[in-house]
């Protein structure tokens, strides 16, 4: 058997409005008038980062929502066994920045009740689109005592940033935790989603 | 397909992977050196871009040569696609350029395509 390479698994889940931009990336193979992607057709299910962190190798599980967001079903088996969770709008959209308030409380529902929080302002390179000001990120994050940054995927400001302080947070939450603890791991074949097909826009 | 296995010779180390795998497109480190053990099996891999009048049926090719990866959290980045039939298609977690190969959900194997990926 190999022997493991990472100290850590983190579960983290994308949450938010859609077309805020959750799965958005810097490049990404696009559909033309004639040809589509095989990858865009089926939909990704989730993603694995690696990130090093106070000398510990840290390996991220991330899930997005899958296009549930929008019929509003994300319920407590989504929230299983997550450790973290990235709260996104879109600084574009003024709807997308009220309905954090909403998905505070479908957390505070359904999640762990010690789920690390980070609440992101995406898009924050369309500096001429903008409604939601950065204070008024600001202003929610500190009421509810979550962490706060705005981002671009597009642009790749803050993204990297944003999960290194992600998982910090949980690293230090579970440092007072055995180490070599069994990490919840999370199967793959867990269920038949619908296709996803999220972008920047 | 022409066969291009000499060209990867050095690639193999040990019968494991001498150099980064990395995503053609963007870069992104999908897997370091030495963590997946070469193997040969023909596959029929779905192509990268496909037409959109076939989109029920997606053109195939077929692919020999793989890198195997006994544990999914062996990836630096890697995306894994919603389930088809018994397997997961693997991406570049960063640009989600793929297939770039597949998870066996019975076996819980990954298996990357040398085509499909550089090494450097």
């Amino acid at each position: 058997m190999a022997k493991k390479t990472y100290d850590l698994l983190f579960k983290l889940l994308l949450i938010g409005d859609s077309g805020v931009g959750k799965t958005c990336i810097l490049f990404r193979f696009s559909d033309d008038a004639f040809t589509t992607t095989f990858i865009s057709t089926i939909g990704i299910d989730f993603k694995i980062k690696t990130v090093e962190l106070r000398g510990k190798k840290i390996k991220l599980q991330i899930w997005d929502t899958a296009g549930q967001e929008r019929f509003h079903t994300i319920t407590t088996s989504y929230y299983r066994g997550a450790m973290g969770i990235m709260l996104v709008y879109d600084i574009t959209n003024e709807k997308s920045f009220e309905n954090i308030v909403k998905w505070l409380r479908n957390i505070d529902e359904h999640a762990n009740e010690d789920v690390e929080k980070m609440i992101l302002g995406n898009k924050c390179d369309m500096t001429d689109k903008r409604t939601v000001s950065k204070e008024r990120g600001e202003t929610i994050a500190r009421e509810h005592s979550i962490r706060f940054m705005e981002t671009s995927a597009k642009a790749n400001i803050n993204i990297e940033r944003a999960f290194s302080e992600l998982a910090e947070a949980i690293l230090i939450k579970t440092a007072g935790k055995e180490p070599g603890d069994p990490v919840d791991r999370v199967t793959v074949d867990r269920r038949p989603t619908n296709t996803s097909k999220s972008c920047c826009n | 397909m022409p066969d291009c296995s000499e060209n990867y010779e050095k690639e193999i180390s040990d019968g494991k992977n001498a150099r980064n795998i990395k995503c053609k497109y963007c870069n992104s480190v999908i897997l370091t050196p030495s963590t997946a053990a070469f193997t040969s099996f023909e596959f029929q891999l779905p192509l990268i871009r496909q037409s959109k009048i076939n989109e029920q049926n997606p053109e195939t090719e077929n692919v020999s040569l793989f890198w195997a990866v006994t544990d999914m959290f062996t990836f630096q980045n890697v995306g894994f696609s919603n389930t088809v039939g018994n397997n997961k298609y693997l991406t570049c977690a960063d640009c989600e350029a793929g297939p770039i190969g597949y998870h066996d959900l019975s076996n819980k194997m990954s298996y990357v395509a040398l085509s499909r990926v550089i090494h450097s």
